[in-house]
């Protein structure tokens, strides 16, 4: 195979054949420059293929015919030659997305670029410390003139501040250098790691200098002021290549001198790398320009990749896999958001609106963002996998809870973007048309989800990319031009094929949840039929939801487990953001769900003690004093999803702004995920005591506060939807009540009310949402009278709230019923008294939202509306039918979830012989009473028929009022504040305690990162001081060395 | 001998990097980073240097068998003239830089140019 | 117990033995309301006059479909609350349907009438209505709490959820009531039961001075004669419930119409002697006063 060192040669040679040509040929030059880019990257490109494949060995290039250290000696790696590759490939993919600005600049500013993309990959490739020095100079120069290819004319002030800063830099460097040589004698990196013990004792503090400017070359948090500058002003195509090319090649020199300072090094990379992280992720919180904020974010992702070379040593083999997944997924996600920031007219974030109207743009935009974030199935999502569980596994939880607070602020600001993004108002300044710009951010795309492909083949684990569900909802994205009702179908029929091919795998509990995410979403789907057009990202959004939801029930890892809350948390985000006012409901979701899965995640990696692989069954086998941890991070990770009270305050919004279709997703299924993998832990893990604390005796209260103030809230919601969202906070309530009482009826309780919640909630928001859409208002006051136009919505919002109520004899009784059989048995009394409060508060909301939608006065306005569109009624007939069914005959879904129940909770399973179901208390038979109230409501309806048939239908305002007849329904219509009070007798219980709580930590992180960013001041000797005094410190702190 | 040039080496250097931090004016700045690139060099060579011995260079004075004992280090002085170059092309890119700085704004002030900030 | 045929013409007997002891019952309470306020009252056979009075008025108009099966929900709950308990302890003739459900039936299905009832009146478009609703609905979740907690120190008692059971439990003399066996659980119940009853001091629902009637405002001729035979059935029913879970059931019909006229004139009782609350002040006063002694109720059980 050609020798690598043609890389740099090429590089070299073609600059300087450049410098020869004349200044008016420029598409020569261009070309020239555009082979030599297009040479090395194929060179690189096939060295990779041939060291991954095994085909050639590593190979050292040794220069002027003598041995290392009598001359300088290249090496070419695995790793080092993915480098290479990402450098150059990046390279060119900014040389084609620079080609007006090259054409203008002309053939200088092309040879500069050559020289940069050689001066990088000799970083990559050298083994001698001098030379790294030489070329990180000629980056350092190289930059500065590739600077000036911005039109902004502030990147010039920008060149000049990180010109002065690199002048500190190599001082530093050099004096290091020639001290490092003196303690060593060799500037040859092997050898040095070599005399290592003898360089860090004698030489400690030339080792230092060379490393810290090489930190310093990084960028890193808080000794970076220039580079931010830079980022902001520079061309993107450059910001491009400094984020994902020049900070890789930083990385890897970092690594070089780490594999000299050895474990006590390693440490002080961690904690510059998790500051630097942190507090870069923080800063950006509170930044509005784009291209600052990618700013921030590069310094953050590379002081990510620090931190993982810094923690090589707990790493081990999986090192390459971990630091390899972070940095690619980084330098593809960023290179690709700055490329697409060139399209961008205006420079504030909501500029980027601009987008919306190019889909392909958007989903390169989410893939780039999910690259960053590690999402699944990209490779950082792995990466972080592995990563998490060797820290946790080290016991290393300061450095983990950093790690994953910092991922999560990046996710808020980055997502909060995205959310601008999808919902703005349209920036007026179009994308830009540019063929070739687009050609370059698309192959950045390709290149990305191949990545996300490759990683999921290098992992030890199952390769998400392989799993139907995900190729089925990924398969969406491919079908997009198709118009939405064909694609709905091919949706229904999709989850319906899977359920039916699963069928036989699952156990009774999970054939439940199976049932109503996979049968369950196809009846929702259904009203989707309602939308017509191509529906743009709806559908590849709600399949990952639904793929999610399918791999979580069948998941028996951990990791499948997890990777399947992920992709279903990123699918319901893209479809709560669908709403026309969502967008910071939806983000306020991402965050707590994200948040919940980082937790989640945490107490995976506890458990796991280091492997990666781990059965959920395991989670059985733990002892204390890791068991109730576990246990409780992944409860409150669960509770997150069940918005237990207290990490509600996403679910109102987020549920009331969705979409009409996706409001009963998100809410009749989303939520029962929650409950499912607290379902999980209970079974595997059952009671944990936690410091003397029975965790299930916690949970009980939090189940019934929520239970008592989700249903409390909701009375006083003026928002119908917000209404029925306050409402699934109460009924969540109960199931994690149920859930929590340990005993077998409590769980059988709070199956029912998974299988009653599904029913009547995704119905009530479906009737809901359609007199919404005829109404065109979601505020109950502003309708009224609407039974004689839309009875069938008026005949499901009735057997809806008859239902949740739990009025015999439908099946919300069955609920009751068995959640007093199993508090016959339940070790905790006190928390029933809240629940015993809030069961008679749901009739308050619940008649308020039937009498002021459909009885009361018709409105003027709304004479003429028609009953709800045939799609959205159809799937609520369905569910009356369900409802009525599942109220006569219970026990056809209930019995075998009860005997499968008896296997863990032998006591108390019911009696199901004959109509009569029996506990050990009392008994119940549904079909009797169901019998009994028909027959008496017949006959007494039958006598009133008979004494009053000829009842004549009156006018609106046939009343007697005062002697008056009202002729307007805005003030006869009794609904505005309609537990007034109520609200005056208990309102102080919905003081929005938890809102203002996280309120305020969001308020302090943004005024924190607004008031604490300022000391980036602008000028470029205060950067110099932060430098020298970045470098003081960590000399101090590292104990003067 | 070479602890002086050593020393001034040092001093150099923070003489250098205290004039770039405390004079605003940029051309003063280069001079100072000048300055302590100078500094930075003859640390260099003061590191290479060694008492008695002679200049790196093979020729009849010097013969090759008793190179390894009678002359200095050669490595430094290679070294700092690679350094001495890339020193001029930083300090010429940064002279051209505050060209075109005082064209757009007309001062060479460093602290005038925070448009960028925070 | 299994369901045989031979039930319905002893669940009627039963019922038309409750709908006339009730006419006579709430009239007899009137009556002794009127009479503590030095006034005559109404006849005792009033409540027959109007039910008849009202059955034959022809006129009659609606205002919709929920508003025509109000009623009918309205007393469909009265009857059903009836007979799914049983009325007289070890009888098979009275023990009515109760092989439906249990206690936890009887709790839950006194919500069927009110939520029909509340639908209709609601149809109606009268704001009358609609404000009494939103009281009663108001009042009764508090109201409704210490009921629940005695009936759960009830139930936790006994270790059942039978009616049957627990009154069985009771017998043998007059100390194994639950009102001596477990005084707290029934004294937060007999609050609650005030609340439950429409009169002072918690009738603010109905509230005659403010919003004439409340929910039954629209209802005439015979929608207002069905209301009326529930308003006969409907508190005997609840103090059928309290009798059997509390005061020992009854064995035959004399010791059960002296029991539920007892029971029923401890809520006139009060309502005679106190003045109306507001909604917000009943909320917060069975929540003092009330809700305190049913968890003790559930803490010394």
């Amino acid at each position: 195979m050609v020798s690598p060192i043609f890389i740099i040669a090429a590089s070299l040679g073609g600059a300087f054949l450049l410098g020869l040509l004349r200044d008016p040929w420029r598409r020569a030059s261009y070309t020239i420059s555009l082979l030599v880019l297009a040479f090395t990257t194929a060179l690189a490109g096939a060295w990779v293929w041939g060291l991954a494949s095994g085909a050639v060995q590593a190979v050292d290039i040794l220069t002027a015919g003598t041995q290392p250290p009598f001359a300088v000696n290249l090496r070419l790696g695995i790793a080092e030659a993915a480098m290479v590759l990402l450098i150059n490939l990046t390279g060119l993919l900014s040389a084609l997305y620079l080609r007006d600005t090259l054409f203008i600049q002309g053939r200088r500013a092309m040879a500069v670029l050559l020289i940069f993309s050689m001066a990088l990959s000799g970083i990559v490739m050298t083994r001698d410390l001098f030379n790294l020095f030489v070329f990180f100079e000629l980056a350092v120069i190289s930059t500065g003139g590739l600077i000036l290819l911005s039109r902004d004319p502030r990147a010039l002030a920008a060149g000049f501040k990180y010109l002065v800063a690199s002048q500190v830099v190599s001082i530093l460097m050099l004096v290091g250098i020639i001290f490092a040589y003196h303690a060593t004698g060799s500037l040859n990196l092997d050898d040095m790691a070599a005399a290592s013990e003898q360089l860090l004792k004698g030489g400690a503090l030339a080792f230092f200098l060379i490393f810290i400017a090489v930190v310093a070359e990084l960028k890193l948090f808080p000794a970076n002021g220039w580079a931010l500058d830079i980022y902001e002003s520079a061309h993107p195509a450059f910001s491009a290549l400094v984020s994902a090319a020049a900070g890789s090649a930083a990385l890897v020199a970092v690594d070089k001198l780490l594999t000299i300072g050895g474990p006590a090094w390693m440490e002080v990379a961690s904690i510059i790398g998790i500051v630097s992280f942190v507090g870069a992720n923080l800063f950006a919180l509170a930044q509005n320009v784009d291209r600052r904020l990618l700013g921030y974010s590069s310094v953050a992702q590379i002081g990510l990749i620090v931190f993982v070379a810094g923690q090589q040593d707990i790493l081990g083999d999986s090192y390459l896999f971990v630091a390899g997944g972070v940095l690619l997924a980084h330098a593809v996600g960023k290179a690709g958001l700055f490329w697409l920031s060139g399209l961008i007219g205006g420079r504030e974030l909501t500029a980027w609106s601009a987008l919306q109207g190019n889909p392909l743009l958007i989903f390169a935009f989410a893939s780039f963002l999910a690259l960053l974030i590690g999402l699944p199935p990209f490779p950082g999502f792995y990466a972080k996998w592995e990563l998490v569980h060797l820290i946790a596994a080290e016991g290393r939880l300061l450095l983990l809870s950093l790690l994953l607070f910092g991922a999560l602020v990046e996710a808020g600001y980055l997502f909060r973007w995205f959310g601008y993004t999808i919902k703005r108002d349209r920036h007026p300044e179009p994308v830009a048309p540019s063929l070739y710009k687009h050609g370059v951010i698309g192959i950045a795309v390709l290149a990305g989800w191949s990545l996300a492909y490759l990683w999921g083949e290098l992992s030890p684990h199952a390769n998400l990319l392989h799993a139907a569900p995900m190729l089925f909802a990924l398969m969406f994205l491919a079908i997009e031009w198709a118009p939405a009702r064909l694609k709905n179908a091919v949706a229904i029929a999709g989850l319906l094929a899977w359920f039916a091919t699963t069928y036989s795998a699952y156990d009774p509990l999970q054939l439940i949840f199976a049932l109503i995410v996979l049968a369950g979403g196809a009846v929702i789907l259904l009203a989707s039929f309602q939308t017509p057009g191509r529906r743009l990202g709806f559908y590849p959004s709600a399949m990952l939801m639904f793929a999610g939801l399918a791999m979580l029930i069948l998941a028996e890892d951990s990791f499948t487990f997890f990777a399947a809350w992920e992709s279903l948390t990123i699918g319901s985000y893209f479809l709560i953001l669908r709403g026309r006012q969502s967008e910071p409901h939806a983000l306020s979701y991402l965050v707590f769900s994200l948040g919940g899965a980082f937790l989640i995640l945490t107490g995976f990696a506890l458990a796991a003690q280091g492997n990666s692989q781990f059965a959920l069954a395991g989670l059985g086998e733990l002892v204390q004093p890791l068991a109730p941890w576990v246990f409780l991070l992944l409860a409150i990770g669960f509770m997150t999803k069940t918005a237990a009270i207290g990490l509600h305050i996403w679910l109102p919004g987020a549920h009331a702004e969705a979409e009409t279709d996706v409001s009963p997703m998100v809410s009749g299924i989303l939520l029962k995920a929650g409950l499912f993998g607290l379902f999980m832990l209970l079974i595997h893990m059952g009671r944990q005591e936690f410091y003397g604390l029975d965790l299930t005796h916690a949970m009980m209260w939090i189940g019934a506060l929520s239970a008592l103030l989700g249903n409390l809230m909701a009375v006083f919601q003026e928002d119908a939807k917000r209404l029925l969202a306050y409402s699934s906070i109460g009924q969540m309530g109960y199931a994690l009540f149920g859930l929590a009482m340990m005993n077998h009826l409590g769980w059988l309780m709070a199956l029912m009310f998974v299988i009653n919640h599904y029913i009547y909630k995704s119905m009530l928001f479906l009737s809901v949402g359609g007199v919404a859409k005829r109404t065109g208002t979601r505020a109950m006051y502003q309708m009224g009278g609407l039974i004689t136009l839309m009875p069938l919505s008026f005949i499901a919002v009735l057997i809806g709230i008859i239902a949740m109520s739990g009025v015999p004899p439908l099946s919300g009784f069955g609920g009751r019923w068995i959640l007093y059989n199993a508090i016959m048995t339940s070790e905790y009394r006190l928390p029933m008294i809240l629940v015993f409060l809030s069961g008679p508060i749901a009739f308050l909301y619940l008649f308020r939202l039937i009498h002021s939608i459909f009885l009361g006065q018709l409105k003027d306005e709304h004479r003429l509306i028609k009953e709800a569109p045939f799609w959205l009624v159809l799937p609520q007939m369905i569910y009356v039918v369900c409802l009525l069914g599942f109220a006569l005959v219970p026990g056809l879904a209930l019995r075998h979830v009860d005997a499968y129940i008896s296997n863990f909770l032998p006591q108390g399973a019911l009696n199901w012989e004959g109509l009569t179901i029996t506990s050990d208390f009392g008994y119940w038979s549904p079909v009797s009473i169901m019998l009994i109230v028909g027959v008496i409501f017949s006959l007494v309806f039958a006598l009133l028929l008979l004494v009053n048939r000829k009842a004549q239908k009156v006018k609106q305002f046939n009343i007697v009022f005062s002697a008056e007849r009202p002729y307007r329904p805005e003030t006869t219509h009794y609904a505005w504040n309609f537990y007034a009070s109520y609200r005056k007798a208990l309102g102080f219980l919905e003081w929005p305690l938890f809102e203002r709580f996280w309120g305020a930590i969001v308020d302090l992180l943004h005024t924190a990162a607004d008031l604490s960013r300022r000391f980036y001041t602008g000028n470029g000797q205060v950067y110099a001081i932060h430098l020298l005094a970045f470098v003081v410190v960590v000399y101090l702190l590292k104990g003067g060395v | 001998m070479a602890m002086i040039a050593m020393a001034t080496g040092f001093v150099l250097i923070l003489i250098g990097l205290f004039g770039a931090l405390s004079n605003r004016n940029i051309l003063r700045m280069i001079v100072a980073f000048a300055v302590a690139n100078t500094g930075v060099n003859l640390v260099l060579v003061a590191v290479g240097y060694m008492d008695g011995r002679t200049a790196p260079i093979l020729n009849e004075a010097v013969p090759v068998a008793e190179a390894t004992t009678r002359i200095i280090d050669p490595v430094p002085q290679a070294l700092v003239l690679t350094a001495i170059v890339i020193g001029v092309g930083v300090t010429a890119l940064m002279l051209a830089y505050a060209y075109k700085l005082f064209k757009t704004k007309g001062t060479l002030d460093i602290s005038q140019y925070t448009d960028l900030k925070w | 117990m299994q369901f045989e045929w031979i039930m319905i013409p002893y669940s009627l007997l039963t019922l038309f033995i409750v709908v006339n002891y009730g006419m006579l019952l709430t009239a007899l309470m009137q009556k002794i309301g009127a009479r503590v306020g030095r006034r005559h009252g109404i006849p005792i056979w009033q409540n027959y006059f109007d039910l008849i009075k009202n059955f034959g008025i022809r006129s009659s108009i609606t205002h919709g479909t929920m508003f025509y099966l109000g009623p009918v929900f309205r007393l469909t709950g009265g009857i059903g609350l009836l007979l799914f308990v049983p009325t007289i302890y070890a009888s098979e003739m009275f023990s009515n349907l109760s092989f439906a459900g249990d206690l936890i039936l009887a709790l839950y299905f006194v919500f069927f009438g009110t939520l029909g009832m509340a639908l209709g009146a609601a149809e109606s478009g009268h704001p009358h209505a609609t404000i009494g609703i939103s009281r009663g609905l108001s009042q009764v979740t508090t109201a409704e709490l210490p009921f629940a907690l005695a009936v759960f120190a009830v139930a936790l008692q006994y270790q059942t959820l039978s009616i049957t059971d627990i009154v069985a439990a009771q017998q043998g003399g007059i100390t194994n009531w639950t009102a001596f066996t477990n005084p707290f659980a029934v004294a937060a119940a007999m609050l609650s039961f005030l609340g439950s009853m429409m009169r002072p001091p918690f009738d603010v629902v109905l509230a005659p001075q403010e919003i004439p009637i409340g929910p039954p405002t629209e209802y005439h001729s015979s929608y207002m004669a069905l209301m009326q035979t529930n308003r006969a059935i409907m508190p005997i029913a609840k103090i059928v419930l309290y009798m059997n879970l509390f005061f020992g059931g009854a064995a035959s019909w004399p010791v059960f119409c002296l029991k539920v006229f007892l029971i029923y004139l401890f809520s006139v009782f009060v309502g005679v002697v106190f003045p109306r609350f507001q909604v917000e002040q009943s909320v917060r006063w069975f929540l003092i006063w009330a809700v305190p002694l049913g968890i003790l109720a559930i803490l010394v059980v």
